[in-house]
């Protein structure tokens, strides 16, 4: 059976391109990048090629880029390097883990945080930032594009809101990179923080842009890679990948987006024709990023039938035991439980095509027609 | 989809083995570890990964899925089993009852929540570990005892609808537990050597009190020391609360007494426990509630073999309707510690005819 992985939110396949200059570079490249000696220096060009391709990508200086093992080092690095005791800390409630659970850690070093809901639509609203802010604010963080809900926020006016308070400005931008344009250029953001393996990279390489002029403390403390920010002998092919992947999506976004815009409407034409009653929750999103409500459908065993009939999606907030529970950032839209319950997040991205969204389509609605109008209207 | 069975996987030898069963007989298993509870919520220090509901033993669990390619998910049945067995089980403890949570799990999550689980995945059969038997005859299914009379587990099933017998697999009913082992060791499960799980899986330091005390604090702070009485009503010394005793208990008491004493008698209402020599506790009739029959026309009186404790040796019992329209048991001969709370089985051979909570103990 071929399976048909929707869940491109939650990490993307290797983009067979990425994939085998990786595997050249392991074949071949095995210096350490901090040596003087040849082998050493072919690793360090590895790296600098990809800082330059990523900074390409962001229209941001290459000096503006550190490699990290991905969105959750940048994050905590960010705000643990930037707040300390008697500062304010603005952020939202539907922040990655890596933002959130970072709270109580700052609290407890006597950092002072707001945190602010997003309005019905999934959206933060600029006003609600604005009226939090206080004389001792230092750091606000927003996430660019929701990871749930597939949101995206006005980050330009928010960062512009910062600058104009004189307060740093971090988004988390891993749901966005390679998926919208950003363009660091004209958008005050100080810090921003991306993951390769949601972009066809590989997993446990990512990036943060650090505003030139920023002073940063590393959170690994060791020899001097990452100009000194980040000690540790580098992965060089996974660097080199993360740096081809930035390259082809961010060089593909306009293609893209086309291509999943016609995959994500034929699949919501698919289910509107056959009567699927459904809402998509969050308005303002970035193509492919569907969190839909079915109501009458338990979203968990919508999953594991799926599942089983090879078709990957996703339901609710995962715990260590693998377990889910409903969705909180829904519940925190305003969702009720029982609406939470019935939801489930589908994404696509570039690897998929029409007739797989058709084998989506015909599964989803022969699931779900049976419940929601207990006939079969798809007979196999 | 006739064929799909859901299993339930704890992270143990025997649902692995179960599970290797289940592909030989050709279904198409589907593996669900049932997250039943968290320690956050019922308190007790975390135990090694051999416990149920740890991460290690869900992850024990799809190794072993892992390793037959088929899909397994965890599921959280933490509701309905705080609902149906945690709170029950303090709440008998504290009206002076020794509960068997294992039945009430059985009865009212793993046939029932799990087998709705079941029927919603399209799999039209449960398959678990227990030592115990299906037995089909023409189109009546009836429950029995394990090969392995060491293991059996059939006494732990008596409560589930009868309904459910033909929508149930024991893949080890004719197996031993030395036999299992060796499956599993064969195939090189990742289970193979986990330890047996003895004790109940939500007081897993196997500390009533202290489960307790830390479950219904509110309840259990207000029960104060109380009197150890005898059956003639005297004071014989002070107990710590009624909770922290059984029926038939002999050690812990602090008293000394020319003649091994035990507890015979739990009073909740006014926190008295009353002792007796050995000879105070035979009895020979008790009354019985939650009566389940698994056999259809059962008629009364009915001769049954009947088995008071888990473990305990059966004997021959007459079971009739009383003038109350309640369900009495006359034992053949008097028994030792029949115990209000626990789960009272009849068998005729090896089959289950059907079980009852022991609720009054009567002369």
């Amino acid at each position: 059976m071929k399976r048909i992985y929707c869940d491109i939110a939650a990490t993307t396949p290797l983009d067979p391109q990425v994939n085998d200059f990786m595997i050249e570079i392991q074949k071949t490249i095995f210096g350490n990048a901090s040596s003087i000696h040849m082998e050493g220096q072919q690793a360090k060009a590895i790296i600098e090629k990809s800082r330059l391709q990523v900074s390409k990508a962001l229209s941001c200086k290459s000096e503006e880029i550190i490699f990290t093992t991905g969105g959750s080092e940048s994050n905590n690095m960010v705000l643990k390097s930037i707040l300390n005791g008697g500062d304010h800390f603005i952020t939202t409630s539907y922040e990655h883990p890596s933002i959130k659970n970072v709270i109580p850690y700052l609290e407890n070093n006597g950092v002072q945080v707001t945190v602010i809901n997003p309005n019905k639509d999934g959206l933060i609203d600029k006003s609600d930032i604005e009226n939090n802010i206080l004389k001792n604010t230092k750091l606000i963080s927003v996430m660019f594009v929701n990871n749930e809900l597939g949101t995206i926020n006005s980050i330009k006016e928010i960062a512009r809101l910062c600058k104009q308070n004189n307060i740093l400005f971090h988004t988390d931008a891993v749901q966005a990179f390679g998926k919208i344009n950003i363009d660091l250029d004209e958008t005050p953001i100080d810090f921003l923080s991306i993951s390769a393996h949601k972009l066809y990279g590989p997993k446990g390489i990512g990036v943060l842009f650090i505003r030139e002029g920023n002073v940063m403390h590393p959170l690994v403390h060791g020899g001097s890679q990452e100009k000194k920010l980040r000690a540790g002998t580098e992965n060089t092919p996974a660097i080199g990948g993360l740096g081809l992947a930035s390259e082809i999506t961010s060089s593909n976004i306009e293609k893209n987006i086309l291509l999943i815009k016609k995959l994500e409407k034929k699949l919501l034409d698919n289910l509107s024709s056959a009567n699927i009653i459904f809402s998509i929750n969050g308005l303002n999103r970035i193509p492919g990023l569907l969190n839909l409500t079915f109501p009458g459908i338990e979203g968990q065993n919508l999953l594991l039938l799926l599942d089983i009939a090879g078709i990957s999606i996703s339901y609710g907030s995962a715990c260590g035991s693998g377990s889910v529970s409903a969705s909180k950032v829904l519940l925190n839209l305003g969702l009720s439980e029982e609406e939470a319950k019935s939801s489930v997040r589908i994404s696509i991205g570039k690897t998929h095509t029409l007739n797989q969204i058709d084998v989506l389509s015909k599964n989803l609605i022969n699931i779900i027609s049976k419940k929601q109008h207990n006939t079969q209207i798809y007979a196999e | 989809m006739q064929n799909k069975v859901l299993v339930a996987m704890s992270g143990g030898v025997d649902s692995s083995v179960a599970l290797i069963k289940i592909l030989e007989m050709g279904y198409d298993p589907i593996g669900v570890t049932m997250k039943l509870w968290d320690y956050k919520d019922v308190g007790g220090k975390s135990l090694p990964d051999s416990n149920c509901c740890s991460v290690g033993a869900i992850n024990n669990a799809k190794l072993v899925c892992d390793k037959f390619s088929v899909p397994h998910y965890t599921i959280d049945f933490t509701k309905v089993f705080l609902e149906k067995v945690v709170k029950n089980f303090s709440d008998e403890y504290l009206s002076g009852r020794t509960p068997n949570p294992c039945v009430r799990c059985n009865s009212f999550v793993k046939w029932d929540a799990f087998l709705q689980q079941a029927e919603e995945l399209g799999a039209s059969k449960i398959a678990t570990g227990h030592y115990a038997k299906i037995i089909k005859n023409n189109n009546n299914y009836s429950l029995a005892k394990g090969s392995d009379s060491r293991k059996d587990q059939a006494y732990v099933l008596w409560g589930i609808p009868r309904g459910t017998l033909n929508k149930t697999i024991f893949p080890l009913g004719d197996m031993t537990k030395n036999e299992v082992r060796k499956i599993a060791i064969q195939n090189r499960l990742e289970t193979a050597h986990v330890p047996e799980s003895m004790d109940i899986c939500f007081v897993a330091d196997n500390n009533y009190s202290r489960f307790l005390n830390d479950f219904s604090n509110d309840k259990v702070s207000k029960i104060n020391q109380g009197e150890i009485k005898n059956s003639k009503g005297e004071i014989l010394g002070q107990h710590t609360g009624y909770h922290n005793y059984t029926i038939g208990q002999r050690k812990g008491l602090g008293l000394s007494m020319p003649q091994p004493n035990y507890v015979n008698k739990i009073d909740a209402k006014t926190n008295t426990i009353v002792i007796g020599e050995k000879t105070e506790l035979l009895k020979n009739s008790c009354s019985i509630s939650q009566v389940n029959w698994l056999k259809e026309n059962i008629k009364f009186p009915l001769k049954v073999s009947a088995q008071i404790r888990y473990n305990s040796k059966e004997v021959d019992a007459l079971v009739s309707i009383n003038k109350h329209n309640a369900i009495d048991v006359k034992f053949e001969k008097p028994q030792l510690a029949i115990t209000p709370g626990q789960s009272i089985v009849f068998y005729d051979n090896n089959t289950v005819l059907g079980g009852g909570i022991i609720s009054k103990i009567c002369s």
